[in-house]
C-alpha cells in the first residue's frame, strides 16, 4: 500500500511544484532504499555507503544553500526534505542535517572564497562527507566553556582536545571543528589524515543506530594557517549553524511522528480483539486523534516557520520552540504508537520502536528540551537561567 | 515518448456507483511500462542526440507526470487536454496521439506495451498503423549504430533481436536498466518547460462517437476467508490440503 502522509490541515496546497517534487523525490527514495534497508543497517550499526552516494545524487546536501554547486533550494524544501528522511529514520535525516547544515553551512557563511570553492561542489555531491565538533565530553549545554584550544604557531596552528558524540565524524573527510583561540572560540577545517587527529567510533548505542557517532580526538594537531574560518568568532559561528539544523530537525520530527502515526493506524485497523478492529474502541481512537492533533500542529509550526527562514524574518527562539514542540510530541506519538501496536509494537516488523529509541537522541541533541525551554524563558522574562553566575 | 498517467500500482481503488472513484485515489503515476520506454528513449538521445518529446493525452492533472518525465531529462512537452478519457474509445486515442507525434516530426515513437489501468495494449500498434510505421512490441531494449534502430525482445525461447528503421514504435515491457530517478537539478530545469497544450480538435480529430460504452465497473471478488488449524494433531490434515487443495507440496 502506498504511504499516505497525514495532511489534514492540506499544507500540501501551499507548496510550490518544485516543492512537492523534490518531496516526492526523496520519498520514494526513502520507501525504495531505506525502508527495506533500515533494520538491516541498524542491526549492523553502519550508514550505508550507497545512502550517501544517492543522496548526492539527488542533489539535496547542503539543500539551501546558493552558489559553489549546491542546490540553492527553499527553506521549506530543505524540511521537507528533513521530513522525508527522518520518515525512514533519524540517522538518514542526521547524516544530512550534519553535512548540510552544521559542516556545509559554516565553511558556505564563514568560509574564504577558497576555502568554499574547495570544499562545497565536493561535499554537495556527497563526494566529501564532512562532521561538526562542538560537543566535548565535559561540555554539552555549556560549549562556551569548551577546553579544545588551538595555538598560532606561526606558519601553523596546533590544535589539542577532543570532542564527542560527533555524528559522521569516523567517515568524515572533513570536520569543521570550534576551538578556542587566545581564548575566542574560532572555527577550523580539520581534514582526514591531519597529523595528530583521529576519530574513533563510539558503539554502544541503543539510539541512531545507523548512524555513525564518534569522538575526535586532537593530539598536537598541526591545520595549516588556511584552515581557519576567517569570517566569525565567538559561539555566534556554531549556533548559527544550529539553528538551520535545529530548523530542520523540527520537519525531521514530523516524518517520524508520521511514521508512528500511518503504522499505529494500519495496525489498529487490522487487529481484531473481542472480535473488533481495536480501531473501533474509544480509548484507541482517542490515541489517534491526539496523534492527528499534535502532527498537524508541528506541520503548521514547521511550515510558518519554514516562511519565516525563507523571507529573513526569524527569529532563534522561534527556532527553538519548533524544535523542542515538534520532536517532543514526535517522541510521545512513537510511545503511543508503540502502546497501540501492543507486544508486536517492540518488534522490528514495525518502525515504532525504533523511532521511539532514535526520539530520544533528538530530543537531546542540537539543544536539549530543557535548554530550549531555558532559551524561551530568557527571551520571555529577559532574565536568563542557565547558569547563576551573572 | 508516448505517456499515460495512471493511478499508482500501490493505490487503493474503490469503486462507488459502478464506477471507478477518481477522486479517491491517492496517487497518480506514469504508467510503469511507459517508465521503462522513458528509459530507453533518454538511453537513445544520450547515445545518438536528438530530442524526446513527452506527449500524453488526458485530464488536467497529467501535466504533472509530464513536469516528472522533464525532470528526468524530456525535452519539450505536449499535452493533449482530455478531460474525461473514458468517453474516447482506443482507436479515438490512438488518433490522437498519432496526431500529436506527426505535429512533433518525430520519426521514432516509444511507448508502453499496456497502460497499468485499462490494460488494453493497443497503442503502440494503433499509433504504428496510423503513422504507417514499423511497429516492435514486447520490447526490453533499444540501440542504435546511428543507421539502423535495434530492439531486443521478448520471443518463445527467450529473447530476439529486431532491427527496423524509421519511422518505428517501440511498445515496451519491463527494461533491463535501472530507471534514472529525478534530482534537484532537473526539478529546477522542469520548472522552465512549459508543457504546450492542444485540444483533440487542435490537432483536427473528431472525438465524438465513441464505439465503446463501459457498463460499469466491479472491484475484485473479495478472497475467502483463510482457514486456521492449531496443535499438532492438526499437522496431517493441513499437509494434506497443501498437497491436494492448494498443490504446493
Amino acid at each position: 500500500m502506498a504511504y499516505e502522509a497525514l495532511d489534514f490541515y492540506d499544507i500540501d496546497s501551499l507548496l510550490t511544484d518544485e516543492e512537492r517534487m523534490v518531496r516526492d523525490m526523496v520519498r520514494d527514495w526513502v520507501d525504495e532504499k531505506v525502508i527495506p534497508n533500515i533494520e538491516k543497517a541498524c542491526r549492523d550499526g553502519v550508514f550505508p555507503d550507497e545512502w550517501r552516494v544517492d543522496l548526492g545524487e539527488m542533489g539535496i546536501l547542503g539543500a539551501p544553500l546558493k552558489g559553489y554547486g549546491c542546490p540553492g533550494l527553499s527553506y521549506i524544501a530543505y524540511g521537507l526534505i528533513c521530513q522525508e528522511l527522518e520518515r525512514g529514520d533519524s540517522g538518514v535525516r542526521s547524516f544530512a542535517s550534519v553535512q548540510g547544515s552544521l559542516a556545509m553551512y559554516p565553511i558556505w557563511d564563514f568560509g574564504s572564497e577558497e576555502q568554499k570553492n574547495h570544499y562545497l561542489p565536493r561535499m554537495t555531491t556527497g563526494e566529501w562527507i564532512g562532521c561538526f565538533g562542538l560537543t566535548e565530553p565535559d561540555y554539552g549545554s555549556n560549549p562556551g566553556d569548551m577546553i579544545t584550544r588551538a595555538e598560532d604557531k606561526g606558519d601553523h596552528y596546533l590544535l589539542n582536545g577532543a570532542k564527542m558524540w560527533i555524528t559522521n565524524g569516523t567517515i568524515a573527510d572533513l570536520a569543521v571543528v570550534w576551538a578556542k583561540l587566545d581564548g575566542v572560540i574560532r572555527g577550523f577545517i580539520v581534514e582526514k589524515g591531519d597529523p595528530g587527529f583521529t576519530a574513533p567510533e563510539m558503539t554502544g548505542k541503543h539510539s541512531l543506530k545507523a548512524s555513525v557517532t564518534s569522538e575526535l580526538v586532537f593530539q598536537d594537531c598541526v591545520i595549516p594557517k588556511d584552515r581557519i574560518l576567517p569570517d566569525v568568532e565567538g559561539l555566534r559561528g556554531p549556533f548559527s549553524c544550529l539553528n538551520n539544523a535545529r530548523y530542520g530537525i523540527s520537519w525531521g520530527a514530523i516524518g517520524a511522528a508520521q511514521s508512528c502515526f500511518s503504522s499505529a493506524r494500519e495496525y489498529a485497523l487490522s487487529r481484531i480483539q473481542f472480535d473488533h478492529p481495536i480501531a473501533s474502541f474509544q480509548l484507541v481512537q482517542n490515541k489517534l486523534a491526539w496523534m492527528l492533533r499534535e502532527i498537524t500542529k508541528a506541520q503548521l509550526l514547521a511550515y510558518h516557520l519554514g516562511k519565516k527562514k525563507d523571507d529573513g524574518t526569524w527569529i532563534a527562539e522561534q527556532i527553538s520552540l519548533a524544535k523542542m514542540n515538534n520532536v517532543d510530541i514526535a517522541l510521545e506519538i512513537a510511545r503511543m504508537a508503540r502502546d497501540i501496536h501492543g507486544a508486536n509494537g517492540i518488534l522490528d516488523e514495525y518502525p515504532v520502536m525504533r523511532h521511539m529509541a532514535n526520539l530520544e537522541s533528538v530530543k537531546t541533541y542540537e539543544g536539549t528540551h530543557d535548554i530550549h525551554n531555558l532559551i524561551l524563558g530568557r527571551h520571555i522574562t529577559g532574565i536568563q537561567a542557565f547558569t547563576r553566575e551573572p | 515518448m508516448l505517456l499515460k498517467q495512471v493511478p499508482d500500482t500501490t493505490a487503493k481503488i474503490s469503486v462507488s456507483g459502478g464506477r471507478v472513484d477518481e477522486s479517491a485515489v491517492s496517487k497518480w503515476s506514469m504508467s510503469p511500462y511507459d517508465e521503462y520506454a522513458l528509459e530507453s528513449a533518454l538511453q537513445l538521445k544520450e547515445a545518438g542526440g536528438g530530442e524526446v518529446v513527452a506527449i500524453t493525452c488526458g485530464p488536467a492533472r497529467a501535466a504533472k507526470m509530464l513536469t516528472d518525465a522533464a525532470a528526468v531529462g524530456a525535452d519539450s512537452l505536449l499535452h493533449i487536454l482530455v478531460e474525461d478519457l473514458s468517453t474516447l474509445d482506443s482507436t479515438q486515442v490512438q488518433a490522437i496521439l498519432a496526431a500529436a507525434v506527426a505535429r512533433t516530426d518525430s520519426d521514432i515513437v516509444f511507448c508502453g506495451k499496456q497502460a497499468a489501468d485499462t490494460n488494453a495494449g493497443s497503442t503502440g500498434p494503433g499509433v504504428a498503423h496510423l503513422l504507417d510505421a514499423s511497429c516492435v512490441t514486447m520490447v526490453s531494449e533499444v540501440t542504435s549504430d546511428g543507421g539502423s534502430i535495434t530492439a531486443m525482445r521478448a520471443s518463445a525461447g527467450g529473447n530476439e533481436r529486431v532491427a527496423v528503421s524509421a519511422p518505428c514504435v517501440f511498445a515496451f515491457d519491463k527494461g533491463i536498466t535501472e530507471l534514472r530517478r529525478p534530482n534537484v537539478r532537473g526539478i529546477m530545469m522542469a520548472k522552465k518547460k512549459v508543457a504546450e497544450t492542444l485540444s483533440p480538435a487542435d490537432l483536427g480529430v473528431d472525438t465524438g462517437g465513441s464505439s465503446v460504452s463501459t457498463k460499469g465497473h466491479t472491484p475484485p471478488l473479495e478472497k475467502p476467508p483463510g482457514q486456521q488449524f492449531e496443535g499438532a494433531e492438526s499437522v496431517a490434515e493441513v499437509v494434506g490440503k497443501l498437497r491436494d487443495e492448494a498443490n504446493v507440496i
